[in-house]
């Protein structure tokens, strides 16, 4: 079962979802790890494994760890910053987008 | 006949209009593949948001991102996308000649997108809501202001010119819901479901998937007017190849038009000479 945090009421519930079997597999360092891919229609901005993304919604600043509940959120404009594998964090300035959250796999449609 | 020297330096000119159509055909070409590729890239963004759209649909009509049925204009909207100027040959004119076959003031709006467009509707005596220019760059289109035009109006058809080959440049229009949506029947779909008791939303379900209406909208049009400018640089490269042809062949002309120059002047002088010995001899 995988536990959550209600964005609006704080509440920790459990939503009865199996984790992800292949997420076990997706460490490094002990620190468990997600593919990120940050694109555009025309441009890829970072493809890669990372241990974090944080970003702007409407209700305010938040994070994506690896093995996060399936989400998808509207971003608003805002620096997007990776904590990639290789390479460190890394900021991407948008001006809006989506955010698709599934199977330790994050997917950032930016704004056409 | 011209004189040697005269000819020489027409050759020489010819020789450079032949180097420059020989470079204005590779920027076309390289132009092209540039876009080609672009055109690609989109195809699969497309198919990826289409997936999520499918699979979160709440129902199945495309509002085109509005909320609920929001029809401001109850009228059709034409969308033209025609060159900004020169070097577009006669598609520019098939292309609105074809569009005014199909126009009624009554029940359809047009917007044109490209200064050539623009001019011939003028000449014409008619009326268009709204000129933008052609992006002049190939990347990261802004369509949003065409978009609130969109949204205003019952359906949208667009006009546009479209790449079949190097050689070959045709017409074509669409329908953009139509558009969108075959373009999403050729994607293979997720067998998954996409709603509130398996993912959490930000900021809800009917937010995500007007989101979701309105890039796919803003795609394909991107799309369409990349296609469009594919098709005028093709048109570009055509017209180059043909005059760099004509500039060698004119070349090779003026080449033997100085050989036969010069020889004549040489015979000249030998004739000249030989006269002139004849008469010395005679004497």
């Amino acid at each position: 079962m995988v536990m959550r945090q209600d964005a609006s009421t704080g509440e920790i519930k459990d939503d009865g979802v199996k984790p992800d079997e292949s997420a076990e597999s997706n460490v490094i360092d002990g620190k468990a790890i997600m593919q990120v891919k940050v694109y555009s229609p025309y441009k890829v901005y970072f493809d890669n494994k990372a241990f974090s993304i944080s970003g702007v919604n409407a209700t305010g600043p938040f994070d994506i760890l690896p093995r996060h509940h399936p989400f998808i959120s509207l971003l608003e404009s805002c620096d997007l910053v990776v904590d990639a594998v290789e390479g460190g964090e890394s900021r991407i300035q948008i001006s809006g987008g989506i955010m698709h959250v599934k199977a330790d796999k994050v997917s950032v449609f930016l704004q056409v | 006949m011209k004189r040697p020297q005269e000819l020489a330096r027409k050759e020489l000119d010819m020789a450079t209009i032949a180097n420059l159509t020989g470079v204005f055909e590779t920027l076309a070409s390289m132009k092209i593949s540039q876009v080609k590729n672009q055109v690609l890239e989109a195809q699969q963004f497309f198919a990826e948001l289409w997936s999520m759209y499918r699979q979160i649909r709440v129902d199945s009509l495309f509002r085109f991102g509005r909320e609920q049925e929001k029809v401001e204009i109850d009228k059709e909207l034409f969308i033209i996308i025609t060159s900004e100027g020169g070097f577009s040959g006669d598609i520019d004119q098939k292309l609105l000649d074809w569009m005014l076959k199909q126009y009624s003031a009554e029940k359809q709006d047009i917007v044109v997108v490209g200064h050539h467009g623009a001019i011939q509707l003028a000449q014409q005596g008619i009326s268009y809501q709204k000129y933008f220019k052609l992006p002049s760059k190939d990347q990261d289109i802004n369509v949003a202001p065409l978009v609130k035009y969109i949204r205003k109006y019952r359906q949208t058809t667009v006009f546009y010119q479209s790449y079949v080959s190097l050689m070959v440049q045709d017409i074509k229009k669409i329908e953009l819901q139509k558009a969108v949506q075959e373009a999403g029947s050729k994607v293979i779909n997720d067998e998954d479901i996409i709603d509130e008791r398996t993912y959490i939303f930000e900021p809800s379900n009917f937010a995500v998937v007007a989101h979701l209406e309105s890039s796919m909208i803003e795609i394909s049009l991107s799309q369409a007017i990349l296609e469009s400018k594919l098709a005028q640089y093709a048109s570009r490269f055509r017209s180059m190849s043909t005059a760099k042809e004509r500039a060698v062949d004119e070349r090779k002309s003026l080449h033997l038009q100085y050989n036969r120059a010069k020889r004549s002047v040489a015979d000249e002088r030998l004739k000249e000479m030989i006269n002139g010995m004849k008469k010395a001899h005679v004497s």
